[in-house]
């Protein structure tokens, strides 16, 4: 009992934050570094209060069907799992990155309003409940936190229309997404009279539900989370929503926005498809949905990486390569063990810091229109800016996945997750695609580095932003050379 | 056995250029002209420092090297072993740990390879003072190249492996595409993508390796004991075995290059800077033969029984036609003495694929053999056109003629290792193309007939060679001093620090030529040991 | 009684009424309409809550559709913000006359 005080910590404290920066917004007058320092104390204390949690004996990734009514102060709608725990310090990281990002990034293209924090506070509030949700209640209300904050974010630049058209578009078609999402909620509650993922799969491990509903429950929550990852077919709004937004934004909405979305991905898949039931009654058995799975999964990299190639803004390109990213990480959902929960933890975490990375190397070079940001306009950015150029390459040859850097171990994890879970043609396109995807990812490092310009993009201001590139730089080669560290490190929690 | 501080010989020659490269970045390139130069002076001699020291350590390493300590699957015949757990993950369902370790360690196969590298990368470092752009990068490139591939060389461990055959793509993608010439970027990006595609399904392979014997350790992945039943790699002789085979061949034939992989050498030779041409033909070619010999050929022998006559084939199809190529350099277009080397190249390649396709004593101690010895002489002959091209401005044959008058130095340097190419007696070239032929000649005569076309080809087009560049008049545009200012060229023969390069790839040439037991001594206990594994242990398959 | 009427006729009716709205929102061009027929989505979904939960006399239902309309408030006031940015900027609502990102 007093032990969970302690695990629901870092779910209490975002809360509490959140409402109480929003209070800080009315309060603190025309002071805008108060309500920014406030931001990243917030995301630090939660931060710290999922490591602690991270050295209590937590189960894991428990099987929602294995677990009882422990957790008694949230009535069983939460679960504190070390993942849940693991993925709040992720969330929390790339809140921070961002923020620190931001501070001049969005004075230089619009204004400096404060409560830009406050939104993103929210949107983290919204991500940890996805993490810790056991119900689906839970998991609705987080993804619709994050989601509209999303919206919210998208359109900060409400003077520029490609902001705001991206934040239409967005709006829409998240929200039309969210319908579906909620429908397959409603159809599960229907199948199987519970909103309780561990008491919903135990129905499902006893074959005890109504199977027409179930079928149809989870063709529209797969619908649903697919456009919420960006997944094929559902994948269009996502480079028009990351081209149009603030760049910083953008780096969030990706990588914490794109983790927090998996995360639900798991947490339904754990539930609705459990590996040890005979199927008999299932009009969709598990291999059936492991099938479409592994079918989007290939669509997904193979568009988004092909799609790619032809772009010239480079930020169109890093959207299409992060629908690419999402159907790698779907690798691990269709694999369905451990070794792919494992492996997609590790991705998102790279991912996070080689995409945030990349966008704030961006977003330091865009001007105030963000015109700039075409593939020539980089062309001899070695000269003006080397480190930033040298940051970007780093960046891209990990997102490309090749050793020693950390996106390579990324990849290399799941596709050992797909081949034990025998889906190794899956694998194979994979790696296809990522070889498709090294052309593009290298194409901008032609332009930066063997190439040379007459009127190259000016020498970049850093100022807060290059903590969060410094901190990006060491997460891509840290956890590219000692992999082991990150991967004991939650083997140890268990 | 010798420590330093407990960093064994090994990791310190890797990993040495790692603190120059450090200091290198350290090292601010400086404001006005004079600043400018003087750190550029830094860098260079920064360099030949550092690989002068791992020069140094290679001499070392080669005399406490002990000729009659086999390797190859015995882990306790290996020498300079360092083992130390690099990633470990524990309780992984049904397979257990995943276990990658720091695994190093050199036998007959590697050695002579460490001793070519160290070499190859000092003298190159003396071809880099016509380097003049964004001097800091590419020297630090330089450095982390060497990183790479001695890193190659010495590791024992199939991830090892991968990681460092990585790494080394990397920099050489920047040595290529930004310091090449005009059509870098479609030379480096074409390299890139070949080896990068070669290298995906080494990283298949690998996969289902580990799923099949449960290590990375490539003298445990050879022996058959440790095969598990039923995985995808299991039994010997099985459809999935010979396409694991056939992928880890493609892999390493892209990087050798054999025909038909071959067609990004001869852009990124063309494009690359001289001392990154010389790299790439000394050293990294060799990668791709060196992989097949510790890799390929133990872990799976039944499949290189297999396909043993292919291999062989590829070998003579490669010699013959890369011949061809080389002689159409002087029918064709411009002529260029470069792409009439880098052709070469993949002709001389080609006998190293014959010798270890014939899996004869004879035939492997000469492919290895030739390993080194292309390595020194192409590495020469890459460093001579590129005095000339820094003089000239131009690498077309046409250009040229009777400089035999006014460079009679370097004629001499060129002369010496057009013949050393050639195959002539009294060169190291001759010793291991004879040895080669003599073992191929054993298991495949025919092929090796028709490979010995390739010789007499080769005497045509580098004899032409050079008489057009040497012999004849000397052309109008040349009769004045290359560079009548006096400031880059103080005569009109080759300089110093090019003769520095020179000299000793040239004693080396020759002094093997004369003495070639002072190498293949060191390797003979280890083919014999590769032969017989891969015989016996090929053995098991009904094919 | 809601008993004498079974279930599937309800679970009917929000299904209809999902699939007009879907249409809607795929058909329409005027984003305030599109927004409406997302809007007739939640209200379909509602509709199968409570009448699942009235079937199974539990109560996770209508606490479901409480948050359901908590949210869907939330998104009118945030759609409509965006809608009013757009037509300040654009002087229209039409999506299709939105186009400026593309490839």
């Amino acid at each position: 009992m007093n032990q969970e005080v302690f695990l629901a910590m870092p779910v209490f404290l975002i809360s509490a934050f959140a409402v109480l920066i929003v209070v800080l917004d009315a309060v603190s007058g025309k002071n805008k570094t108060i309500n920014f320092a406030f931001g990243i104390f917030s995301l630090l204390a939660t931060a710290g209060a999922a490591i602690y949690t991270l050295t209590l004996q937590v189960p894991k990734l428990v099987n929602p069907a294995d677990y009882h009514d422990i957790f008694t102060i949230t009535k069983n709608t939460m679960v504190f799992s070390s993942y849940s725990a693991y993925f709040d310090i992720l969330f929390s990281l790339a809140g921070i990155l961002t923020m620190l990002a931001s501070r001049s990034f969005i004075s230089k293209g619009y204004h400096e309003y404060k409560e830009y924090y406050s939104i993103i506070i929210l949107a983290v509030a919204g991500m940890v409940y996805i993490s810790h949700a056991n119900n689906l209640l839970m998991l609705f209300i987080g993804i619709e936190l994050m989601s509209i904050m999303f919206y919210i974010l998208s359109g900060y630049f409400r003077q520029r229309i490609e902001s705001v058209e991206s934040a239409l578009k967005y709006f829409l078609l998240g929200s039309f997404a969210s319908g579906f999402l909620l429908y397959g909620m409603a159809l599960v509650y229907g199948a199987t009279s519970s909103l309780e993922l561990n008491v919903i799969a135990q129905f499902i491990a006893k074959n005890n539900f109504n199977a027409t509903y179930l079928t149809f429950g989870i063709a529209l929550l797969l619908i649903g989370l697919s456009f919420k990852i960006a997944a094929f077919p559902f994948h269009q709004w996502a480079p028009d929503v990351y081209q149009g937004a603030p760049t910083t934004v953008t780096a969030f909405m990706s990588t914490a926005g794109k983790a927090a979305a998996i995360f639900s991905f798991i947490i339904i898949a754990k539930a609705l498809m459990p590996s040890f039931t005979n199927n008999a009654m299932r009009l969709v058995s598990t291999e059936t949905m492991q099938m479409i799975l592994a079918v989007l999964s290939a669509a997904t990299m193979l568009i988004g990486n092909i799609t790619a190639i032809s772009q010239k803004n480079i930020k169109r390109m890093l959207a299409y390569s992060s629908v690419a990213h999402a159907g790698y990480m779907l690798m691990g959902v269709v694999a369905n063990n451990q070794l792919g929960y494992d492996g997609i933890i590790f991705y998102a975490t790279s991912y996070l810091f080689m995409q945030i990375g990349a966008f704030i190397v961006l977003s330091v070079l865009e001007n105030k229109d963000s015109s700039n940001i075409n593939l020539d306009n980089f062309t001899g950015l070695r000269k003006s800016n080397p480190y930033l150029a040298a940051l970007m390459a780093i960046f891209m040859f990990s997102l490309a996945g090749l050793p020693p850097f950390a996106g390579f171990f990324g990849k290399y994890y799941l596709f050992l997750a797909a081949i034990q879970s025998g889906y190794t043609w899956l694998t194979i396109v994979a790696v296809i695609s990522s070889v498709i995807s090294v052309y593009f990812y290298i194409g901008l490092i032609v332009y930066m580095f063997f190439k040379d310009s007459d009127n190259p993009i000016a020498k970049a201001e850093l100022k807060l932003s290059s903590v969060s590139l410094f901190v990006c730089l060491i997460g891509v080669l840290l956890f590219g050379f000692f992999p082991s560290l990150l991967m004991n490190l939650y083997a140890i929690i268990k | 056995m010798f420590n330093i501080f407990g960093i064994g010989p090994l990791t310190l020659i890797t990993f040495l250029p790692l603190i120059g490269l450090l200091i290198i970045l350290a090292i601010p390139a400086g404001k006005d002209e004079k600043a400018r130069e003087l750190s550029t002076n830094l860098y260079r001699w920064l360099t030949v420092g550092f690989t002068f020291l791992q020069l140094v350590i290679a001499i070392v390493i080669y005399m406490n090297f002990n000729n009659a300590l086999p390797g190859i699957n015995d882990a306790n015949t290996m020498q300079f072993v360092e083992k130390t757990p690099w990633i470990q993950l524990h309780g992984l369902p049904i397979f257990g740990d995943l276990k990658i370790d720091y695994y190093v360690g050199i036998d007959g196969i590697s050695a002579p390879m460490i001793l070519l590298t160290a070499i190859v990368c000092f003298v190159a470092t003396f071809a880099s003072w016509s380097i003049k752009k964004a001097v800091k990068g590419f020297f630090m490139m330089y450095l982390l190249l060497d990183i790479g591939m001695m890193g190659v060389f010495i590791s024992l461990d199939f991830f090892l492996f991968y990681v460092f055959w990585e790494l080394m793509l990397l920099p050489m993608y920047f040595l290529i595409g930004i310091w090449g010439g005009p059509r870098k970027e479609y030379a480096a990006i074409k390299f890139f993508i070949y080896t990068l595609f070669g290298s995906v399904f080494m990283l298949l392979v690998m996969i289902g390796l580990w799923f099949t014997s449960g290590t990375f350790n490539l003298l445990d992945l050879a022996n058959p004991a440790n095969i598990r039943p039923d995985q995808i790699f299991s039994g010997f002789g099985t459809t999935w075995r010979l396409w694991a085979f056939v992928g880890l061949f493609v892999g390493f034939a892209i990087k050798v290059p054999t025909v038909p992989f071959h067609t990004w050498l001869p852009d990124a030779h063309v494009e690359a800077p001289t001392p990154i041409s010389v790299i790439l033909a000394g050293v990294l070619l060799k990668m791709g033969t060196y992989g097949m010999l510790r890799i390929a050929w133990p872990i799976f022998p039944e499949a290189v029984k297999y396909f043993q006559e292919w291999i062989a084939l590829i070998g003579m199809v490669s010699i013959v036609y890369g011949a061809l190529c080389a002689l159409g350099q002087h029918k064709v277009g411009k002529r260029d003495l470069k792409k009439l080397i880098a052709y070469s190249s993949v002709s001389h390649m080609g006998y190293v694929m014959l010798g270890i396709a014939s899996m004869t004593s004879a035939g492997v101690t000469g492919a290895i053999f030739q390993m080194f010895n292309h390595g020194t002489i192409t590495a020469m002959l890459f460093m001579i056109v590129g005095v000339i091209y820094d003089r000239a401005h131009t690498r077309s044959m046409d250009d040229f003629g009777g400089l035999a008058n006014k460079m009679p130095v370097y004629t001499g340097m060129m002369a010496i290792s057009f013949f050393a190419a050639i195959g002539l007696p009294g060169m190291s070239g001759f010793v291991s193309e004879a040895l080669v032929f003599l073992g191929a000649f054993a298991t495949y005569p025919l092929y090796t007939v028709i490979s010995g076309l390739g010789i007499v080809l080769g005497a045509a087009y580098m004899l032409w060679a050079l008489q057009r560049v040497f012999f004849g008049k000397l052309p109008e545009k040349w009769s004045g001093p290359w560079d009548p200012s006096g400031k880059l060229y103080k005569h009109d023969d080759i300089n110093g620090i090019e003769l520095t390069a020179l000299i000793p790839l040239a004693v080396v040439v020759i002094f093997l030529g004369i003495f070639p037991t002072y190498i293949t001594n060191m390797m003979t206990e280890s083919v014999n040991q590769l032969i017989h594994f891969v015989t016996v242990n090929g053995q098991f398959t009904g094919l | 009684m809601l008993e004498s009427i079974p279930l599937e006729y309800y679970l009917g009716l929000s299904a209809i009424i999902f699939a007009i709205g879907a249409v809607g929102v795929m058909t329409r061009k005027n984003a305030i309409i599109i927004f409406m027929s997302i809007e007739l989505m939640l209200n379909a979904v509602n509709l199968t809550f409570i009448s699942i939960s009235s079937f199974f006399g539990n109560t996770g239902g209508p606490i479901f559709v409480l948050f359901v309309m908590a949210v869907a408030a939330a998104e009118a006031a945030v759609g409509l913000a965006i809608v009013l940015a757009l037509f300040r900027l654009k002087k229209t609502v039409y999506v299709d006359e939105v186009n400026t990102l593309k490839w």
